[in-house]
């Protein structure tokens, strides 16, 4: 990162940074947990920012740290990627919307769980509710597009997905992404000492289970 | 010990110090929505600024108390009436077993904060108290009081024994017009550079839709020139998105971490505890500063403040 040093933003408590890739953005992120300035550090899907306190900092010394820092900030490895396994249910009324799906795919409804658990997934992003994740399949897919209306209610660890993207419902909570299926795992728990299921940057695949398998999933105390 | 309650009104939650250093995760900040209020209450009753308080939205709530404890009111309650006498905010009040408290509706204004003496027993979770209402998270049991709710005090809890009245010229001003000074955002330069004109030229009203997330602002519409979602990216309390509507988007306290509407301005940090009070029908009138300026704001509103409450945060 050296030779170009990427557009920033800067406000009077954070600063944004626009970067080209998610490696860099991996790479960023790395680089600013490593120093003690940043009370928050947030990726984004193209951009990271970075928060501050002003009352310790000032706006321009910490955009002259993070240029510092994304100077010297490292690739990371790709082996410290975790490869995550979610498994899911594409059953029944946990997957209200399977056929909707699986038309704009031009398959058919009981292809839609080998098809979904054979892409290969990146993290993207956590965010809207804690634990929430932005799924990112590194195979193309056609646009499938949200609900025309969002359903009130959409029960934690159900599974959206809008063609390229997928998400996981951490909490219940409304949503307007296509439901194809739902995971038993729970995708934040506090009581965890990691209590995010998921990271940006992971690489993770779904796994199709059995509303039996589902139903009797055992709860997990520590992921 | 516990404190009963009889009268929960529109919104009443279990706040503090935000959550810090979890937005990666998707953990919004949560916590007091006017943190100058909370932190003046709980100094009345020798507690630190960040301390779990009552936060009281909007409409009245009644309290009843089962032992003798110290409490502070500050916010826009119009009164405070104990067993139905009048008593003053900004001022520490000894409170007897039996006694019930009227905390009376913000006017003008939108929240009011009570502190108690005693430490209230609240969930905890990523170190911090406060209510997140969206995930249950926090607080009394993740959710907002309701009537028949009882909460507990913390046993042991040594009674700090202070008799506080806040200076006159620290009690904040409630009202139900704020000049909220704001930065340019990421978006602002990209999409328009006149956008940012224009939200500071005219009056804004909070609309109906207003909560702890954030609110749409009523006034001069502004358009985006450029496509107007873009990639999710960072947002932060006091960020103003600019939707497809051009009505703006000001975020609150427990507003998401991310967000895929342009960010065109920021309100600065030093002004941020104002957002607390804006309810539907308040006016703003935004006003450009400089990264520089908001700096000196901050630290000037920090020293003032702490010449009475010690070192302090503002959020």
């Amino acid at each position: 990162m050296a030779d170009h040093l990427p557009p920033i933003h800067i406000c009077d408590d954070w600063i944004s940074i626009t970067l080209p890739d998610w490696e860099s953005i991996l790479a960023a992120q790395a680089a600013f947990s490593a120093s003690h300035h940043w009370t928050e550090i947030v990726p984004g899907l193209t951009s990271i920012a970075v928060q501050f306190d002003p009352a310790l900092v000032s706006p321009d010394d910490a955009a002259s740290m993070v240029r510092d820092q994304l100077d010297s900030a490292a690739p990371v490895a790709a082996a410290s990627h975790i490869v995550v396994t979610i498994p899911v249910c594409y059953e029944g009324e946990l997957a209200p919307d399977r056929e909707f799906v699986a038309k704009k795919l031009g398959i058919a409804a009981e292809a839609l769980p080998a098809w979904h658990a054979s892409r290969p997934q990146r993290v993207t992003m956590l965010g809207f509710m804690p634990g929430f994740a932005y799924l990112e399949s590194t195979e193309p897919c056609p646009i499938i597009g949200r609900l025309a209306s969002p359903r009130q209610l959409v029960k934690a660890g159900s599974i959206g997905i809008i063609g390229q993207q997928s998400c996981i419902y951490s909490f219940d909570s409304p949503g307007g992404w296509p439901i194809i299926g739902r995971t038993p795992l729970r995708l934040f728990d506090p009581a965890r000492k990691q209590s995010a299921l998921l990271s940006a940057g992971q690489t993770m695949r779904f796994e199709s289970i059995s509303q039996e398998a589902f139903d009797n999933w055992p709860p997990t105390v520590e992921a | 010990m516990s404190i009963s309650v009889l009268n929960a009104g529109l919104q009443t939650t279990l706040q503090g110090a935000p959550f810090t250093g979890h937005r990666h995760l998707g953990m919004p900040a949560a916590g007091a929505a006017d943190c100058v209020s909370l932190a003046l209450a709980n100094f009345l009753v020798g507690k630190p600024g960040g301390a779990i308080g009552i936060e009281i939205t909007l409409t009245d709530a009644i309290f009843a108390i089962d032992e003798p404890c110290s409490i502070a009111v500050v916010g826009a309650a119009e009164y405070v009436r104990i067993n139905g006498q009048e008593h003053p905010q900004h001022q520490t009040l000894k409170l007897m077993a039996g006694d019930r408290l009227h905390i009376g509706p913000s006017r003008p204004g939108c929240r009011t904060y009570l502190s108690i003496s005693v430490e209230i027993r609240a969930d905890e979770l990523l170190g911090g108290r406060s209510t997140y209402l969206a995930a249950g998270l926090g607080g009394f049991h993740g959710r907002a009081l309701k009537a028949e709710d009882v909460i507990i005090f913390s046993q042991n809890s040594p009674t700090i024994e202070v008799k506080r009245t806040t200076p006159l010229a620290l009690r904040p001003h409630y009202s139900d017009d704020h000049v909220l000074r704001v930065t340019p955002g990421p978006e602002a330069d990209k999409s328009n550079e006149s956008i940012l004109d224009i939200l500071c030229q005219g009056l804004y009203t909070v609309g109906s839709r207003a909560s702890r997330m954030g609110m749409a602002l009523k006034g001069a519409p502004l358009v985006a020139n450029e496509s107007s979602t873009m990639p999710s990216a960072a947002v932060f309390p006091g960020t103003i998105q600019l939707p497809p509507d051009g009505q703006p988007f000001l975020l609150g306290p427990d507003a998401q971490t991310t967000g895929g509407y342009p960010r065109i301005a920021q309100v600065i940090r030093a002004d941020r505890h104002l957002i607390g009070q804006l309810g539907s029908g308040s006016r703003i009138q935004f006003v450009r500063t400089t990264t520089e300026r908001a700096t000196e704001t901050h630290r000037e509103k920090l020293s003032l403040l702490s010449s009475w409450l010690g070192p302090i945060n503002l959020w």
